[in-house]
């Protein structure tokens, strides 16, 4: 099943984020980042729903939540970096 | 026993304290660490501490509250962060030995000392303005001491260093959980407290309120970043290396809680009380010197006294033989004893919590009347 990743600067942010994103009905979990999204060694991510995406952002932009990058995919197909 | 020590450690906490330390013993693992249930409980109990700390001290977002061993460690962070050889220092002088000590341990750093009476605020704020004038690189100051509860005049110390643009460090060891403290408000660049004191948490832990990032103190593995050989820039990561504390931080997050139930007006006031009444009836006895504020407000729930012709130690002996725990001698503190005069002989200490009560201190005081009898 293909989701989005929210991958975080920090633990502390990606719960921040899970935190802003549930707060707004929007379903998210915390899970630590793929090896292959993740250059720099271990990190976390937020984990949501395809259709929720879009929600997402404008929820994060408006409180100005930061994060590292925003990844498309699963654990069979492997991820990919979203443009956007 | 009576404990009138609290200003070392409360030694009685909630009921819900224990019970989350003792639940985390069992099922909490190391946040950030893994992808196991045991891992993200630990993280989002340390994350809701974090949570509860910056609501209760206005601090703008819960990154900027690193977790640190005790208050101690949180000013050796604060310190190291801010002060460099050759800077200029401005103390206060009632800073403990856990300013003085990491600030001595600085190549070239020289320490000014704002030397002023017990219990006169409005001298403290002339002579820091006069200090502030001259040139200093960083103020570091006391909410409150830890020898004789003198409240420092932090928020108008707070603003006097932001009218002369120095970082300030604020040591609310004394203060935190008793007297409201709002980071934002404030502008200090640091505060530190323990957690095991007017929180209510468990030893072994401590929060560093941060406006900015520091420097580490420890450096090492922090479940982030790993491929790198430099510490992360963010916070708290940056200043949070090594495994931490979830027990302490489960009962932390607990006596946060409670606090806030409580109210730290209600907190402060209670031991204002109590303080009030012990320091009423010792004025009542031979050979007694209080160290009492003549104006309200200037006052914490701590109290200091000594006895003409009387070893302080050997008074705390002999309460401590009568079952009442109080604290004799320096209290790591002894350029507060500089201050006042009282570095020869010591103090005794008495120091209340929310658990202590006036029967308490009726005991306490009549077995004070017993040793000077």
């Amino acid at each position: 099943m293909v989701y989005y990743l929210i991958m975080c600067r920090s633990l502390t942010y990606a719960q921040r984020i899970v935190q802003t994103l549930e707060r707004s009905g929007i379903n998210a979990w915390l899970v630590r980042s793929p090896a292959s999204i993740s250059p720099s060694g271990c990190s976390h991510s937020v984990k949501i729903a395809q259709r929720n995406l879009s929600n997402a952002l404008t929820v994060l932009n408006r409180v100005k939540l930061p994060y590292l990058g925003i990844y498309v995919g699963s654990p069979e197909e492997g991820y990919q970096e979203v443009e956007l | 026993m009576i404990y009138f020590d609290s200003a070392a450690t409360t030694l009685q906490k909630p009921k819900s304290v224990a019970t989350a330390v003792e639940y985390a013993l069992g099922h909490l693992a190391s946040s950030g660490r893994g992808s196991s249930a045991a891992s993200f409980s630990a993280a989002e109990t340390m994350f809701d501490c974090r949570t509860a700390a910056a609501e209760l001290f206005g601090v703008s977002e819960p990154e900027r509250v690193v977790f640190t061993f005790n208050a101690t460690h949180a000013l050796n962070i604060a310190i190291r962060s801010l002060v460099k050889p050759g800077d200029t220092v401005l103390i206060s002088g009632y800073e403990h030995n856990a300013v003085t000590r990491p600030l001595v341990a600085i190549p070239g750093v020289r320490v000014r000392v704002l030397d002023t009476p017990l219990f006169r605020p409005k001298v403290f704020l002339d002579q820091l303005e006069l200090e502030l004038i001259a040139g200093v690189d960083a103020v570091i100051c006391t909410h409150v001491s830890n020898v004789f509860g003198y409240i420092l005049p932090v928020k108008e110390v707070a603003s006097l260093c932001t009218r002369w643009q120095v970082p300030l460090i604020l040591d609310a060891s004394q203060s935190a959980g008793a007297i409201p403290l709002n980071m934002e408000e404030l502008g200090a660049e640091f505060i530190a407290m323990p957690g095991h004191k007017g929180l209510y948490g468990p030893q072994g832990t401590g929060l560093l309120l941060c406006r900015r990032s520091g420097e580490p103190l420890l450096y090492g593995g922090t479940g982030s970043m790993s491929a790198l050989q430099i510490m992360p820039d963010v916070l708290p990561d940056r200043l949070e290396a090594g495994t931490q504390n979830a027990p302490g931080i489960a009962g932390l997050l607990q006596g946060l809680r409670f606090v806030k139930e409580k109210g730290q007006n209600v907190i402060l006031r209670h031991e204002q009380t109590l303080k009030e009444e012990a320091a009423r009836g010792l004025k009542k006895m031979p050979r007694i010197q209080v160290f009492q504020a003549d104006e309200p407000g200037v006052q914490s729930g701590v109290l200091s006294f000594r006895i003409d012709g009387k070893d302080c130690g050997e008074v705390g002996e002999e309460l401590s033989s009568k079952q009442i725990a109080v604290r004799t001698g320096l209290h790591c503190a002894p350029l507060a004893h500089r201050s006042v005069g009282t570095q020869d002989t010591g103090t005794i200490r008495i120091s209340f919590s929310l658990f202590n009560n006036l029967a308490q201190v009726e005991q306490f005081l009549k077995v004070m009347r017993q040793i000077v009898a």
